[in-house]
């Protein structure tokens, strides 16, 4: 359990924001917290979607339990999160 | 006597070159200062530059400048310019000030280097007067300021910008160290005078008078002309010698600093131009948009020049093209969004007839860069101003050292361009800054940019209030909205005309 920085690139956001999560932060909450510097700032929020974190370039979102450590990231490298319908987050979340 | 026409004898006057006997020709001009490049001093006296001033006439033109510009100043010294000033207007002075004034010290130093070690007799001529032009605009553009700090604290930062680790600062001596005082003499004609100068300041100073006058500031705008005559002149130091290089079989090396030099240089236009054209300056005032201004006389100019002297268009032409459309959009946001950090307070610039006329000018432009300033408005007609400020920081690129940003909405485009470098990974905005730091990376490697220094735990507390004082941001010196938010008023009333 230690502090992980990560760079956040929030879907229709304008710029890179520095990112403070937990290692053991699920992909969950590192949606939670990169959408805390983004929606209702400068992003209308999406209520009844659900936000999923996947690597800059990756088509495909980690899964929702995924923990940080377990993820790969490395420090400061760019996650998008990128908003999904339920029903398509309730599948990637039983990835 | 008779005396001689100064074209009798200037070219004479000015070859000062000679045979060295007690050193040699590397000792007398070190290539690692001249950048000479290997080529003979033959090659080098064949450079020649359209000016050909001579001394008296510098210190005669000088003085009337001087004169002019101190005289407007201290006729209009009791004229209410300044409280009847548009707050936008008073923050384009206040951002030029700081960021610019000290610079000039650097550019300074720079001429100087070509003064000593230019190789071309002509070049050592001209910069000789460059050097001084230089000193004259760092003194010039502290003074007209001083007078101003009793009234706003925020003019203080004239001088004191350059002390601090500032973003905006940071990023602006990132690109003046790497450009004016640690390049060879070559390397600073080419970067300075040519990319810099030629490409963007001159005209900029150009449109910048002109605004200045628009807006009634008659002070501001005699400055910015006295000092914008003696950029057209040093400016011209770096065409002859592209046309040296050219002619000697040095196109590569020429066009691979030009293209470094105009790259860093647009980056930074981004950030202090673009937004004072679209967003600060009051739109009665504005004459063009930042996108027809950059299109009209930086590129279409530059361009010609670049061409006509023998070089190619640089290879990220296409990207720089794109960016004139969008870039500065995205600075002007996150510096307003950013707003406790600059020591200028931002003009929002989106009221209803304002982002009427950003349409206009950059068709989209609500449906992107207006979706963020949609919520923006939204907090704050709803009275939820924290919602309006930030709780971390932006990420900043390793090279120009500005947030990393592009187009939001739904045609959101923002992405990181990471390069692993000796066990380190380093962020960049695009492609081509990236490239920069690629081609020598020595040069760049150990810089620490705000996002590293904060990582690092040198910003202590790691917050917002660290931030600050990290910066150097005092109270009363913090920025904010220049209007005091009065364009939501406008925002409110709009609405409600058309819900009635």
């Amino acid at each position: 359990m230690a502090l992980f920085p990560l760079t956040s690139n929030f879907e229709e956001d304008f710029v890179l924001q520095l990112l403070a999560v937990d290692t053991d932060h699920t992909m969950d909450q590192v949606a939670a917290a990169a959408a805390h510097h983004s929606v209702g700032r400068r992003v209308a929020d999406r209520p009844g979607q659900v936000m999923r974190v996947r690597r800059q370039g990756s088509t495909d979102p980690f899964p929702r339990s995924m923990t940080v450590i377990e993820s790969g990231l490395a420090p400061m490298e760019c996650i998008e999160v990128v908003w999904e319908q339920p029903v398509l987050a309730a599948a990637g979340g039983a990835a | 006597m008779a005396t001689l026409e100064r074209l009798e004898w200037y070219d004479i006057a000015r070859s000062t070159n000679w045979t060295p006997t007690y050193v040699t020709e590397d000792e007398l001009f070190p290539p690692e200062l001249s950048g000479a490049e290997g080529l003979p001093m033959t090659a080098w006296e064949a450079y020649d530059e359209p000016y050909k001033q001579t001394f008296p006439e510098y210190v005669k033109v000088q003085r009337e400048k001087d004169a002019g510009a101190y005289s407007v100043k201290a006729a209009l010294e009791r004229s209410n310019m300044y409280a009847n000033a548009d707050p936008g207007w008073i923050s384009v002075m206040k951002a030029h000030y700081g960021a610019i004034a000290r610079g000039e010290y650097s550019a300074s130093t720079a001429e100087a280097r070509m003064a000593r070690f230019g190789k071309a007799p002509g070049m050592r001529n001209m910069a000789t007067l460059g050097m001084m032009d230089e000193i004259r605009h760092g003194q010039i553009q502290l003074f007209f300021p001083h007078e101003l700090c009793p009234k706003d604290r925020q003019f203080d930062w004239a001088h004191k910008a350059f002390d601090t680790d500032e973003w905006g600062i940071i990023a602006a001596r990132h690109l003046f160290d790497d450009m004016f005082t640690t390049r060879d003499a070559v390397g600073v004609a080419l970067m300075l005078t040519f990319a810099f100068e030629t490409g963007f300041t001159n005209m900029q100073f150009l449109g910048l008078a002109a605004d200045a006058a628009q807006v009634g500031d008659w002070t501001f705008s005699s400055l910015i002309s006295s000092i914008q005559t003696d950029e057209s002149r040093h400016a011209q130091i770096g065409g002859p010698l592209v046309t040296v290089l050219v002619e000697n079989g040095r196109k590569d090396e020429a066009q691979r600093l030009v293209d470094v030099g105009i790259w860093r240089a647009w980056r930074l236009f981004s950030v202090l131009t673009g937004p004072i054209m679209d967003y600060y300056t009051p739109l009665d005032h504005r004459k063009q948009s930042f996108k027809e201004f950059m299109q009209e006389w930086i590129v279409a100019q530059f361009e010609r020049a670049l061409l006509d002297l023998g070089l190619e268009r640089p290879w990220y032409w296409d990207e720089f093209m794109h960016q004139i459309d969008t870039q500065h959009h995205g600075q002007h946001l996150g510096v307003w969004f950013w707003r406790p950090t600059v020591w200028w307070n931002p003009a929002a610039g989106v009221s209803p007839e304002e982002r009427d006329w950003l349409e206009e000018k950059y068709p989209g432009w609500n449906a992107t860069w207006g979706t963020c300033w949609d919520v923006i408005t939204d907090n704050l007609l709803d009275g939820k101003v924290e919602l309006t400020y930030p709780e971390t920081l932006p990420v900043v690129c390793n090279m120009c050292q500005l947030p990393i940003n592009t187009t939001p909405g739904p045609a959101w485009q923002v992405r990181d361009f990471p390069l692993e470098h000796e066990g380190r990974v380093y962020h960049f905005c695009s492609e081509p800054c990236r490239w920069v730091f690629e081609i020598e990376p020595s040069r760049y490697a150990g810089h620490l940019s705000l996002i590293d220094r904060f990582l690092a735990g040198m910003i202590q507390p790691m917050d917002l209030s660290g931030g600050l004082q990290y910066m150097g941001l005092a109270p009363g010196e913090i920025g904010d909205d220049a209007h005091a938010y009065a364009w939501v008023d406008k925002v409110r009333a709009a609405r409600e005309r058309r819900a009635s």
